[in-house]
């Protein structure tokens, strides 16, 4: 029989940083977005508090029941490592994984010899033990029923972080006292539409008739039904294909008025862009600039982007010059800008086209990105790169409460004390 | 540029069939990518009978089962220490190097947990 599992990271972020300190053990943790700006993740402790997701640092840090909380800048070469460890132990487990997001992985249940409920609790123990993340695990014979199995896990406390939707008789229960806003695909648009027509559980939703939703919620809600009545439509996919576009964008560590620093800030995101298409073997056709001031402290509004259509190329320096040719075309002075960002598209492998005016050699232009990312890759991402994105970067994205990253950087390593 | 003592010119190389490549540490002995293994910092010479020094860097697994005489990274309550594992009477208890301190027992109620298994040290100050 066709089972789908989905795992997911009990607050993960917070939870890679418990991973390294004992006294986080009970504490409240919160994680913050880039900038330090929002709270992204909240451990249990935190949202008995009254965190809420996308509250703002300053002014949460501020109430008095927020004493006892840690907070952190978010990590992301810490979680991308944990990520992938938790990864790691699910694949030496099973046939097939999906990393879906950074904190959620779905599993390949199908044809498993033993009692399932029984190996799932392992592979919890397992995720637990040997990567350090506290998880759940949801499964069902489909994909949407069992994300919705990891929900059910995850809300009710008794279930003890597993959840078998595989059962009819089970899930038309859970389906009866189940609100259909729980459902992976169905939006808050959506969710109106449905409540308009006096459908609030999923039982209520799983008993119209198909045509009646394909009418009202087109296509994507019939699949979400037929997912939900046991046919699957969504099969386990692969680690994620070729990417369509590679954004940079960033808001800045404060209000940036001068060209030459918003300069400095295209560069180095143009730069960023341009190790991550090499890192996929890929060029770029096309290139868009942003920028834009705060929506949200009465500056006078300005926003714009521009676009060109350039030579394929994935070389730092290309990229840099027509970003920050770009850059200068739509910066106006007079604005505090507060965000900017470059975003390459039609993107396509590595020497695919012959060209026979290219601006720079192609086969020195791969020798010099060749030694940038080698230098980068043994001694640390940023050690060496082009001079115009900046040396003090002072406009860099605040991260005041950054935790080590131990897992990444030899020096930051996790002590301990001989005893 | 890439001879490994196979690939002769003229007598052909009797070692054509035997070319196993140099030792690779990292996998071999180390291995880092391994999903349950970390490297930690030792701080402190208390544990200079089991020559683990200050400054070291032990690799330790989270996946090897523990055993008696080992010698472990836990936390104990807020922070990490290095220590030996013993057992007595069917339980954990982590061993002080020094003689005036007493045993811990592992307790999670007490919020005594082994943390990993060292596996492998790395000395880098020789």
């Amino acid at each position: 029989m066709r089972v789908y599992g989905l795992i997911d990271g009990n607050s993960f972020y917070c939870s890679c940083q418990r991973a390294f300190e004992p006294r986080l053990k009970h504490r409240p943790v919160v994680v913050l977005s880039n900038n330090d700006g929002c709270a992204i993740a909240r451990t249990r402790e935190a949202k008995a508090l009254g965190v809420k997701m996308g509250d703002a640092w300053h002014i949460a840090r501020k109430r008095p029941e927020s004493q006892s909380i840690v907070w952190y800048s978010s990590n992301y070469a810490l979680y991308a490592d944990m990520s992938r460890r938790m990864y790691q132990v699910l694949a030496e487990r099973l046939p097939a994984v999906e990393p879906y997001s950074i904190d959620e992985m779905f599993l390949d249940l199908s044809d498993l010899p033993g009692d399932l409920h029984e190996r799932c609790r392992q592979i919890r123990q397992d995720v637990a033990d040997h990567a350090k993340i506290p998880t759940c695990i949801g499964w069902g014979p489909t994909k949407t029923i069992a994300k919705l199995a990891n929900g059910l896990a995850k809300d009710h406390v008794e279930l003890d972080g597993l959840c078998d939707l595989t059962d009819p008789a089970v899930r038309k229960d859970w389906y009866c006292r189940t609100s259909i806003d729980e459902v992976w695909g169905i939006g808050r648009q959506t969710k109106q539409k449905l409540l308009g027509a006096g459908i609030k559980t999923i039982a209520d939703f799983v008993a119209l008739d198909a045509k009646t939703v394909r009418q009202m919620l087109t296509v994507v809600g019939a699949r979400v039904q037929a997912e939900l009545r046991g046919q699957s439509c969504l099969p386990l996919s692969d680690i994620a294909a070729t990417r369509k576009s590679i954004a940079s964008t960033r808001t800045f560590g404060r209000l940036l008025l001068k060209w030459e620093e918003i300069r400095e800030a295209i560069a180095h995101y143009a730069n960023r862009a341009a190790e991550k298409l090499r890192e996929d073997g890929l060029e770029a056709a096309h290139l868009s600039v942003l920028m834009q001031t705060n929506p949200h402290n009465g500056d006078p509004w300005y926003a714009k982007h521009a676009a060109v259509t350039i030579e394929p190329t994935s070389d730092a320096r290309d990229l840099i010059r027509h970003a920050t040719a770009l850059g200068r075309a739509i910066w106006l002075p007079g604005y505090r800008y507060f965000k900017a960002g470059v975003v390459l598209s039609d993107l396509r492998p590595a020497g695919s086209q012959g060209l026979m005016f290219a601006f720079r050699d192609p086969v020195q232009s791969a020798t010099v990105m060749a030694a940038m990312d080698a230098v980068n890759a043994r001694f640390g991402s940023g050690t060496l790169r082009p001079g115009s994105t900046g040396l003090k970067r002072t406009w860099s994205p605040r991260q005041s409460l950054l935790s080590a990253r131990y897992t990444t950087r030899l020096e930051e390593i996790v002590r301990a004390r001989s005893w | 540029m890439n001879y490994q003592g196979d690939r002769t010119t003229g007598f052909a190389s009797p070692a054509g069939d035997n070319i196993e490549g140099t030792i690779d540490l990292m996998s071999a002995a180390l291995d880092l990518r391994q999903p349950s293994r970390y490297p930690v910092r030792v701080e402190g010479d208390a544990l200079l009978g089991r020559s683990i020094r200050h400054g070291d860097i032990l690799v330790v697994d989270s996946a090897v089962a523990p055993r008696a005489g080992v010698v472990v990274v836990a936390s104990v309550g807020d922070e990490l220490r290095v220590c030996e594992l013993t057992q007595r009477a069917g339980e954990w208890w982590l061993r002080s190097s020094s003689p005036q301190a007493s045993s811990i027992q592992v307790d999670d109620d007490t919020d005594v947990a082994i943390w990993a298994v060292a596996t492998g040290l790395v000395r880098t100050d020789v």
